[in-house]
């Protein structure tokens, strides 16, 4: 009971300061906000900034995606790391070796044979995923490399991808998505990923510029300018998160889902 | 193009990081020799970034190369304030993973290379938190070194290992969204997430620096950082969390968690909102020392209650936290608090280090989890116990240990700033350490025999003198942490030299509050 009242008077205290805080707050929408338009004294505007500068600078008319990919490219690299590390840490809590406990006497019967004789409900799901996985995976990577102009990239095509084998999981069992995307195969991936990542980064230091700057990659490219080869590296490093969302997401589902085992699954 | 030093220092360990999720799983005998290379790259980049930070001044990096406008991109920086610390981290993890050798291996045979990975990324997650100059950027590095942290205390085959993670991920979740808000407001008032850039703006734009939203997002991001770092009433999570794990993830979270975190504060109290700002406007600082001699009396009290060594330990942390809080807040003319603050940071992370390892040791060969397990100890490991009583020492606060000096500083920026208070708590907290550690020190010497039975059975005493050293792997961090601490201790006038070279242009308080 105590715990409870403390806890509530905690929430109440952090909120009451959180509105308070918001009294002096810019306006809603506010164009003249410090954070649209800049303060006086400070630097001039980021946001205005990102807004008239961002295509000139790197040829991608998502000026999201130029921020988060190429000026704030640093943290979304780190990011991703969190993504990863949130895997390696699953795996590390939730994968156990040995059979013991394991008390379902599941017999193995994998590659998709269950639903085919016998379980005639699973064989609806079956057949719909099995059309509805290649178009998923396709759209998967429309949004990966779509992330220029539209909203999208990396993290949204990877958790698609991801999903595409999750359903496999889920629609039939998890051998059979393991058959096809296996535990070794989805944490490579999930490294390789972070390592194109920061590959790209490495590379533009060999080039002999700092770490992530896309614009000496044009030797490389073979771009015009340094905004094209920019743009092209968006991509990549696009690609690289991709990599590492999709391996990770079916990593903690098929961790999750049989507790450590991947065993039997849902 | 500058010295490629700051991204050096922060991505060695991550491509180790990769290396091993590639090549780890196939022999395990791969990892150890990867993450010591990777960290030691870090170590030496970090000398090299320290060695031209105290010749030619700080270096700032600007990560893509986005310099113009500041704060389009991102900004790393390392200069007088994190020189040092750099060197601490890289040390303490190239040390700890020498202990790791076995200790990874005992339960978690298969997971070894995850361990490591996780291993590497804290460090990725500390150096980066340490070298940044973004106030965003340092969340996305706070997220990465939580996770993995949570990961390294979950490890463990202990239920309340377990348990005690998942209460640690609350509470760190907490913090880290606390400071994420207070970011937030921040970002509100001024536009900008690059540290140098608000400390700009709240200098020169009173509307900004006098708003309630910029006092309630100070509040937010200090007390985000105060549960990241167990400061007393927050500290709820940190006992069961660093006693109940892995010896390794012990060693690698005490020593540089908290430390890290009491930098993250200072680094938001100089070089976010400004002395000036902070000791001037706010004029927090009776209260917060209060509280940190709350928290030493706390955190000193409890140690004192408890049986466990590790449990004792972790309430040493507490209490040294609030050390560091409270020489931080002193506001003292001459930053006297603030050196001491920073000198300890590396004291105590030595100092809690060579404890945890010492700790870890016990418990492996000796099956030692309570005080008094501790029986005849001098005699079964010799050498671990002289690098535990040189850091019991450091603890209390024997010259020429480093926390004797650490200590020096901060009672003289109290009595400079006329804190009294806080002298009497280092003071009953030295006091407190003494006698925790003269208790254990009886027990280990003496055994814990009552004083009758003595000299009747000389037959059990030579059973008792089997050596059970520990092994050249555990040694190695042990006795280098121990002479690290003199060696800081001894070194403490041109340490702390470099250290204020960082404070010396900071505004001198007493001046302006006679203004």
């Amino acid at each position: 009971m105590i715990t409870k009242v403390l806890a509530t008077l905690a929430v109440v205290i952090t909120g009451a300061l959180l509105l308070y805080g918001t009294a002096d707050f810019p306006a809603f929408g506010d164009p003249h906000s410090p954070a649209s338009a800049g303060v006086e004294g400070g630097a001039p505007s980021i946001s205005q900034y990102y807004i008239t500068e961002s295509y000139g600078d790197t040829k991608v008319p998502n000026l999201v995606t130029s921020v988060l990919a190429d000026y704030r490219g640093y943290d979304t690299m780190f990011e991703t790391v969190v993504i990863f590390a949130a895997g390696m840490a699953i795996f590390a809590i939730l994968r156990v070796f040995r059979d013991e406990d394991d008390l379902e006497p599941n017999p193995t019967h994998t590659q998709g044979d269950r639903f085919i004789d016998g379980d005639h409900s699973r064989i609806i799901v079956g057949t719909t995923v099995r059309l509805v996985v290649p178009v998923i995976q396709l759209f998967a990577l429309y949004v990966v490399a779509h992330g220029h102009h539209s909203p999208g990239g990396g993290f949204q095509g990877g958790v698609i991808l991801g999903a595409s084998f999750i359903i496999i999981a889920l629609a039939t069992d998890l051998g059979n998505a393991l058959s096809r995307f296996s535990e070794k195969s989805y944490f490579t991936l999930a490294a390789v990923g972070i390592l194109i990542y920061a590959g790209f980064g490495v590379l533009c230091q060999v080039l002999g510029s700092d770490f992530l700057d896309y614009g000496v990659l044009q030797k490389i490219f073979l771009t015009d300018g340094p905004e094209m080869a920019r743009s092209h590296s968006m991509l990549g490093v696009e690609v690289g998160v991709a990599f590492t969302v999709t391996g990770i997401m079916f990593a903690i589902y098929a961790n999750l889902s049989s507790r450590g085992t991947l065993k039997s699954g849902l | 193009m500058g010295s490629q030093l700051p991204a050096i220092i922060v991505l060695a360990p991550m491509f180790g990081a990769m290396f091993v999720a590639l090549f780890g799983n196939r022999d395990h005998r791969i990892c150890f020799p990867i993450v010591v290379a990777s960290l030691l790259v870090s170590l030496f980049a970090s000398f090299a970034a320290a060695q031209q930070v105290f010749t030619t001044g700080a270096i700032d990096y600007f990560m893509a190369g986005w310099e113009e406008p500041i704060g389009i991109g991102i900004h790393l920086r390392i200069d007088s304030l994190n020189a040092l610390l750099l060197i601490l981290i890289c040390t303490v993890v190239v040390l700890v993973s020498f202990f790791s050798i076995r200790r990874a291996g005992d339960q978690h045979t298969e997971k070894t290379p995850q361990f490591y990975i996780l291993y590497l990324l804290l460090c990725v997650g500390l150096l980066g938190i340490s070298i940044t100059g973004d106030a965003f950027n340092l969340f996305v590095l706070i997220e990465v070194s939580s996770l993995t942290s949570y990961g390294l205390v979950a490890m463990g085959s202990s239920r309340r290992g377990t348990h005690a993670a998942f209460n640690y991920l609350l509470m760190g979740t907490v913090g880290a969204s606390f400071y994420l808000l207070g970011v937030g407001y921040l970002y509100l008032k001024t536009g900008t997430l690059n540290m140098q850039d608000i400390h700009t703006i709240l200098q020169a734009n009173e509307a900004v620096r006098d708003s309630n939203a910029v006092i309630i997002a100070f509040l937010f991001i200090l007390v985000g950082i105060w549960i990241k770092m167990a400061f007393f009433p927050l500290h709820g999570w940190l006992p069961n969390a660093y006693s109940y794990c892995p010896s390794t993830s012990a060693c690698i979270l005490a020593p540089l968690m908290t430390k890290v975190s009491v930098y993250v504060m200072i680094r938001v109290m100089i070089g976010v909102f400004g002395v000036e700002w902070i000791f001037v406007h706010l004029g927090w600082s009776h209260l917060i020392v209060w509280l940190a001699v709350a928290v030493i009396l706390a955190g000193s009290m409890l140690a004192l209650a408890q049986r466990e060594i590790k449990k004792m330990l972790c309430y040493l942390i507490v209490a040294e936290v609030g050390y560091m809080v409270g020489g931080a807040w002193l506001s003292d003319p001459n930053h006297w608090g603030l050196t001491g603050a920073l000198y300890h940071i590396l004291a105590d992370a030595m100092m809690t280090l060579c404890l945890f390892l010492a700790a870890g040791v016990f418990a492996k060969r000796l099956g030692a989890i309570e005080i008094k397990d501790l029986e005849g100890l001098f005699k079964k490991m010799p050498v671990t116990s002289v690098a535990f009583v040189i850091a019991a020492l450091g603890m209390i606060g024997v010259p020429p240990t480093a926390g004797f000096y650490s200590k020096f500083y901060l009672i003289r920026g109290a009595i400079e700033g006329a804190h009294w208070e806080f002298v009497a708590a280092l003071l009953i907290s030295s006091l407190v350490n003494a006698v925790l550690f003269f208790r254990i020190f009886e027990i280990a010497f003496f055994g814990n025999k009552p004083a009758e039975s003595y000299g009747h059975d000389d037959h059990h005493e030579e059973e008792e003198t089997v050596k059970v050293e520990a092994p050249w792997s555990a040694l190695f961090p042990l006795v280098a942490s121990a002479a690290i601490i003199i060696l800081l201790g001894l070194f403490n006038g041109p340490i702390v030299e470099l250290l204020r070279e960082s404070l010396d242009n900071l505004p001198s308080i007493v001046t302006t509050q006679a203004d």
